[in-house]
């Protein structure tokens, strides 16, 4: 009954905005819901960011202002992110846009009826591809329908570490997977610990493993593995497992050994290479992490380029992934209210002005490749490059798999030294059952 | 989720009853406002929980009907809430450690403690402390643990005092092995007190007459404590230990501001799993399914407290 009310509203109501011209075999069957009856003038966009990064996009939202002259409040969220949106969603009162971190939400979102896919708010999909970053729409599209579109993205595919160490030890960054290996036994062979690994968290491990399957088998495999058709235990998952804690991060190689690492937490990890009395060369994944090892929290004396840098995870022999094929995270942003301001808003999104405005604040790389590398601050120009340079990308896996199985658990397990195969075979049922029963 | 005291509906219809024998228009009228109460926010909320876990229940509403299968995922493939195995884990097993080990220290502590301060002056200031964590916000008592357990010796105490014996640090939040026992330990400090204190009124009712009989008849002070005091108080002990069970089961503020059921899921506990699978994760169906689990586990510890109301009400 609903179903039906809200087909009708889609096919009489705001016929004129929907789609009416061209390409009517995408959108007739794209469910429209009702606008709100009672909306105000402005939006309210929700996030969970505060401080720096709330700055840096609310910079965005006065520039939507500034063009479109409707009031855009941005509303923190900062703690149970899901379970408020969804509350607010149930009782009536969603935010206009919401920018969700995870695309096992959005899905359920989506399929919950919650989000206006992007048609509705006069946004193809098609028509806006080439503008993102090769791989980047993927991640907003739910069982064929476009629902959002990368907001904000990071790198996952970034080596860090501290040149001047670096030249100390005299040692140079691998571009190759047994250059990286042997970079790591010359490092240990020096008495130096070569990772810090922040074990405790067990997302950390996860962006270790999907850089190291995506160079290994490749971005086909990458998507197969991450989605409903994935199969953990046809030897490829254990078998990239196997290799990064069997070469790379063994327990003689890791900062603190098994146990050390296991009760390391991640911002902890960052200061094991970057504080001011370190204990590890290295430390891998994600373009934040500079960012995190320049704040009060661990090193705000870090100069970029001299005290901490990083290179690019490197390629491996005979593995299908290209050095530019990367991984990345990123928040995704949806609208929640069909309404015309919304859709200005969505629209906005889309443009390389509003990419700008946010690119310029520093804390984030836009998914946008026209956005000019030169506006983003020289501390992340390089990660800003390596994303619009990158021929293909897929986004973290670990934010691709449905709630409840646990990989990182499952990684951390396999680090403690349990077997690989079983762990995996249990895996399996768990998560082809959460992908059912989604 | 629809989780409260069923025996509240029980022991009102039992003596609305007794007086008149009928059922008349005053009884009607004073039962009124409390059974509708008790039916809009108890019965129906239960109900509906009931319902929804038969079904998928997608952003909580009913989408499609699925029988038996969130009980039979619960429990045949979902380590977060069971995992059998040596030794076995997950949220149900986790709170099976609590009623076993939080509910026997606790009464185990609270008897001795209680037993001992009868016996020294300053007994009144060491109840005070010992019942204060009782006056402390749940909220608060995690936060305060959670920097006594810091994995540093800078910032944890526990660890700063492992550091003088040249030991540690030890992340005991952060190592499933320890993390339980670590939050077990938590929570027993902060109950040891609620035991302590009924218990030590209790023992104040035993007859001086029989103490010092049994003393008469030299008996010593070991079998005093386990022959007259423990079976003496052994009604205040179940009526301590029931709500202990039963607080224990519901247990969720503790787990999610310390561990948040971390590291991985392994503090997870039944009530936490509930919360996390209905809201973050929306699957409301599969959380209502584990919310029946829990009122089911309630039952029983329920039924035995009305039966011993009852046979109390015979005795007086």
């Amino acid at each position: 009954m609903v179903l039906l009310l809200v087909l009708a509203a889609c096919g009489n109501g705001d016929g004129g905005d929907n789609g009416d011209g061209g390409d009517n075999g995408d959108t007739a069957d794209v469910e429209c819901p009702e606008a709100p009856a009672d909306a105000g003038d402005g939006i309210v966009v929700t996030s969970l960011w505060g401080g720096a990064e709330q700055e840096a996009f609310e910079a965005v939202l006065d520039a939507f202002t500034e063009e479109t002259g409707i009031e855009a409040t941005y509303e923190p969220n900062r703690t149970d992110y899901a379970t408020v949106l969804r509350t607010r969603i149930q009782g009536g009162n969603p935010p206009d846009v919401a920018i969700i971190p995870g695309i096992g939400f959005l899905r359920s979102f989506a399929r919950d009826g919650s989000i206006v896919p992007l048609d509705c708010y006069d946004v193809n999909a098609d028509e806006i591809a080439d503008q993102y970053v090769p791989g980047m729409m993927e991640a907003g599209n739910v069982d064929g329908t476009q629902y959002a579109i990368m907001a904000k993205v990071n790198s996952k595919a970034t080596i860090w570490y501290d040149p001047s160490r670096f030249s100390d030890l005299g040692v140079e960054p691998a571009d190759t997977w047994d250059g990286l290996v042997s970079l790591t036994d010359d490092i240990a062979g020096q008495g130096a610990s070569p990772w810090s690994l922040a074990a405790a968290d067990g997302w950390t491990l996860t962006d270790w493993f999907e850089a190291t399957y995506l160079k290994m088998h490749g971005v086909d495999a990458y998507k197969t593995l991450f989605s409903a058709d994935g199969d953990w235990t046809d030897g490829t998952a254990q078998e990239s497992i196997e290799k990064m804690y069997g070469e790379l991060l063994t327990a003689d190689n890791v900062d603190g050994g098994t146990d050390g690492a296991l009760a390391t937490a991640f911002v902890d990890g960052i200061a094991k290479v970057f504080s001011t009395s370190p204990s590890a060369e290295m430390y891998c994944c994600g373009g934040f992490v500079g960012g995190i090892a320049a704040s009060g929290d661990v090193n705000p004396d870090l100069t970029y380029g001299t005290d901490i840098d990083w290179f690019p995870f490197p390629t491996i022999e005979d593995g299908a992934g290209e050095l530019t094929d990367i991984s990345y995270g990123g928040d995704i942003i949806a609208g929640l209210t069909n309404r015309e301001e919304v859709a200005e808003f969505m629209q906005f999104m889309t443009t390389v002005e509003a990419g700008t405005a946010w690119a310029e604040g520093g804390t984030i790389i836009s998914p946008l490749s026209g956005v000019e590398v030169s506006v983003y601050p020289e501390s992340v120009q390089k990660e800003a490059e390596q994303i619009y340079g990158a021929s293909n990308t897929v986004y973290d896996g670990g934010d691709l798999l449905p709630a409840g199985p646990d990989l990182g658990a499952l990684l951390q397990s396999a680090f403690r030294g349990d077997d690989v195969g079983p762990l995996l075979e249990e895996f399996q049922s768990q998560i082809s059952t959460a992908w059912d029963t989604e | 989720m629809a989780v409260a005291n069923p025996p509240a509906e029980t022991t009102e219809a039992s003596s609305a009853k007794k007086p008149g024998g009928g059922f008349g228009w005053a009884a009607l009228f004073f039962m009124g406002p409390a059974g509708l109460l008790l039916l809009v926010f108890l019965v129906f909320p239960a109900f509906y929980t009931l319902a929804l876990s038969f079904n998928r229940g997608r952003g909580g509403e009913f989408s499609n009907w699925v029988g038996f299968d969130n009980y039979v995922r619960l429990f045949t493939n979902d380590p977060n809430f069971l995992r059998l195995g040596f030794p076995p884990a997950g949220a149900l097993w986790n709170n099976v450690l609590w009623i076993v080990f939080y509910t026997s220290l606790c009464v185990l502590l609270g008897l001795v403690i209680a037993v001992m301060a009868t016996r020294v002056r300053y007994e009144a200031l060491i109840k005070a402390i010992v019942f204060l964590p009782m006056a402390i916000a749940a909220t608060a008592v995690a936060i305060i643990w959670r920097f006594v357990y810091f994995p540093s010796s800078e910032t944890g105490l526990l660890n700063a005092l492992l550091g003088i014996f040249n030991l540690g640090p030890v992340a005991f939040l952060g190592s499933p092995d320890t993390v339980n026992w670590a939050l077990i330990a938590v929570g027993v400090w902060g109950s040891v007190g609620f035991a302590t204190v009924i218990l030590s009124a209790a023992i104040k009712g035993i007859s001086s007459e029989v103490l010092e009989a049994a003393r008469v008849d030299g008996a010593n002070e070991t079998q005093i404590f386990w022959r007259i005091i423990v079976p003496m108080v052994s009604l205040p002990i179940s009526v301590v230990a029931v709500t202990l069970i039963v607080n224990v089961i519901k247990l969720f503020d503790l787990i999610y501001v310390m561990t948040a059921g971390g590291p991985g899921t392994s503090s997870r506990v039944i009530a936490f799993s509930m919360y996390q699978e209905a809201f973050p994760a929306g699957q409301f169906g599969y959380g209502a399914a584990i919310a029946i689990i829990m009122l089911l586990m309630l039952i029983p510890v329920m039924i035995f407290n009305v039966r011993r109301f009852r046979t109390e009400a015979v005795q007086m």
